[in-house]
């Protein structure tokens, strides 16, 4: 039955070591972790850590020194730069900060996110309007960041992130700019996603009230998985 | 990702940077319009003067004269003491490809006339066959006499009007006193006579080396002959049966051949040349000082595009990790420099027109003339008006060097924006 779903992400061994100076840090140190289609999973864990860097190797920001990152089957510690861009486009980023484009509107942002892999005008903006209104923001297509708020700005990005249909989300601290009620809102929009659009979700957080409403989370110490949960 | 979203991508951003962006240009506008203005004047004026001296000119002569050079005095003798002949035009007309030639004496006289007085060259020649050569040699009023009498003479325009206002030195059939100091005689004496004015030429303007001058007085060569008594002439014209490169050059080495060397041959052709390469290197030297406050706002362009990238270094980050490659990173930032570059072109190539335009006015209306001196003698002048001249080649290459200016510039910033690290891009405050 297990080996029936397919398998998103996988890493295998993954060592992370940076040099302070001349200090070497070793943020991971061999980390094995497995992401199924349709997974809802929480990347727990104090700061420092290693789950930042981690959320970096998995979503094909930057490479490891030693082990391999598998996304669909493909080996991310071995393509270059430009293959790694190509990569990253199947992957849905939602950061803490939202990380929109201040001058776009909502729709602008979503929009820029589909003509990279160069879908045609007409084309993009119907689906910006479309992956907007799946988010609850069919009102406020028009409006830029400045005028929306936290959680409408996390919306959008959740809407960009799902734009050109990811592997999966990867959301770093969604909640950790807004406020809590705002923050259920989005945690209730997540798992909508997850449950009905069968949308694999990995999230990266401090907050075990967070992690606690995944299907799934991994305890991360001192860059290793220290215990994985089901919940 | 399509040209045009890169396009569009980059505008939008400029935009959002009205003012800095309107002061990049600027940069490249006062760049672009020095090298346009500087280069359009000097074409105006070098087509100005070509024109005016191929009137006067004539493209088809030779003009021959005594010694190593062509001098524009033209009273040079040859250390050897040669000296042309006026028959000496004999020899010359034997040559092959000579149409024919015309002997020249030229002094520098005083001419009388109701009590006021001018210095004035006095230019010996056989009326017909000047006529011949230079159409320019044409009488505005009277007519030009086949068969001259002693007593007649031709005056040029500056000589009949020389003060441009109508308040005339001479008119047809009037008289003017010819004064001639004989520095050779001892002692020292001034020979003089009355000569009949009979045309007065249509103004030529402008250089004329050999051909009509408005400042000259005409009378026919055996005049000039018995009153200067010499059968010595300054110059020779050739007038020649074509103008080809190959005419000009063996009837040139024919005619030393028959002088053994000791004459020199100038071919109008070739005084065009040796100007409109003399103008070249004016063109290229100002061009090159236009270049610098190029250069500088190319270094400005490279200043802001880093400043720039600074500040962008969160959405670079962003863009990248949205899956954008490094070559449309560098794209955006090579064309939202690129359209800093040709808006900054367009503006400088129209306002450069502009202040072309401005600056040929001040000098060919008003009180500030350019006045150009042909000859030894100062007094005689004549004004020219520039024309400033935008050729397609200066347009093309102002837009096209404007543009490469600014993108060359970019380049290095656009690299680096290009090179990021989408994690600590991300991560950049």
């Amino acid at each position: 039955m297990m080996y029936l779903k397919t398998l998103v992400l996988e890493t295998v061994n993954l060592k992370k070591t940076y040099m302070l100076g001349e200090v070497p840090v070793y943020a991971l140190k061999g980390v094995n972790l497995k992401v199924e289609k349709g997974d809802f999973i929480a990347i727990l864990g104090p700061s420092g850590s290693g789950k930042s860097t981690l959320l970096n190797m998995i979503g094909a920001l930057d490479r490891p020194t030693e082990g391999q990152v598998f996304i669909e089957g493909v080996d991310a510690s071995r393509l270059n730069d430009n293959e790694l861009a190509d990569l990253r486009r199947q992957i849905g980023f939602v950061f803490q900060f939202f990380n929109l484009i201040p001058r776009l509107s909502a729709r602008g942002n979503v929009e820029l996110t589909l003509a990279i892999p160069g879908l045609g005008k007409t084309e993009r903006r119907k689906r910006a309007e479309d992956l907007l209104e799946n988010v609850g923001l069919a009102a406020r297509v028009h409006h830029k960041p400045s005028e929306l708020s936290g959680g409408e700005r996390q919306r959008v990005a959740i809407a960009r992130a799902l734009a050109n249909n990811p592997k999966f989300l990867l959301m770093d601290e969604p909640t950790g700019n807004i406020d809590s009620k705002t923050a259920k809102e989005i945690m209730d929009l997540v798992k909508t996603l997850n449950e009905k659009q069968n949308v694999t979700i990995i999230i990266v957080t401090h907050d075990q009230n967070v992690a606690s409403q995944t299907k799934r989370s991994v305890q991360m110490l001192d860059g290793s998985i220290v215990k994985e949960t089901v919940n | 990702m399509k040209a045009s979203d890169i396009l569009s991508y980059a505008f939008g951003a400029i935009k959002l940077r009205k003012l800095r962006a309107g002061l990049t240009t600027l940069g490249v506008v006062i760049g672009i319009a020095a090298i346009v203005a500087l280069l359009s004047i000097s074409q105006g004026l070098q087509s100005t003067i070509t024109e005016q001296l191929q009137t006067g000119f004539a493209t088809d002569t030779l003009i021959v004269s005594v010694g190593g050079g062509f001098n524009l005095g033209a009273m040079s003798t040859a250390s050897s003491g040669f000296t042309l002949l006026v028959n000496d035009t004999q020899e010359i007309d034997k040559i092959d490809n000579v149409d024919t030639s015309v002997a020249i004496i030229q002094r520098v006289i005083f001419v009388k006339s109701s009590g006021k007085e001018l210095v004035r060259y006095i230019v010996g020649v056989d009326f017909a066959k000047y006529a011949n050569i230079y159409s320019t040699f044409e009488a505005e009023g009277g007519a030009i006499p086949q068969d001259p009498s002693n007593e007649t003479v031709i005056v040029g325009k500056r000589v009949s009007d020389p003060w441009r206002n109508e308040t005339l030195f001479c008119d047809v059939n009037g008289t003017i006193q010819i004064i001639w100091t004989n520095a050779t005689a001892r002692p020292p004496k001034n020979e003089t006579y009355v000569g009949h004015v009979a045309a007065v030429l249509n103004e030529v303007g402008g250089l004329s080396i050999g051909g009509p001058s408005d400042n000259s007085v005409y009378i026919p060569i055996t005049q000039a002959q018995k009153f200067f008594a010499t059968d010595k002439c300054d110059l020779i014209i050739v007038k020649l049966k074509n103008d080809d490169e190959a005419t000009i050059e063996s009837v040139s080495d024919a005619i030393k051949e028959a002088f053994s060397g000791e004459v020199s041959v100038t071919s109008s052709t070739a005084v065009l040349r040796i100007l409109s390469s003399v103008f070249s290197t004016i063109e290229l030297f100002l061009a090159g000082i236009a270049a610098i406050s190029l250069l500088v706002a190319g270094i400005g362009i490279m200043n802001i595009m880093i400043v720039s990238l600074m500040e962008r270094t969160r959405e670079i980050g962003i863009l990248k990790a949205l899956g954008m490659k490094n070559r449309n990173v560098l794209l955006i930032f090579l064309c939202e420099a690129a359209i800093i570059g040709l808006m900054g072109a367009a503006i400088g190539t129209g306002s450069g027109w502009v202040l072309a335009n401005i600056v040929a006015i001040i000098f060919s209306g008003g009180g500030a003339g350019v006045f150009m001196q042909a000859g030894r003698q100062a007094a005689p002048t004549s004004r020219m008006t520039i024309t400033p001249v935008l050729t397609p080649t200066v347009f093309v290459g102002a837009m096209a060097f404007g543009l490469a200016v600014s993108v060359v510039f970019a380049l290095y910033p656009a690299w680096r924006a290009s090179r990021l690290n989408p994690v600590e891009a991300l991560r950049y405050e």
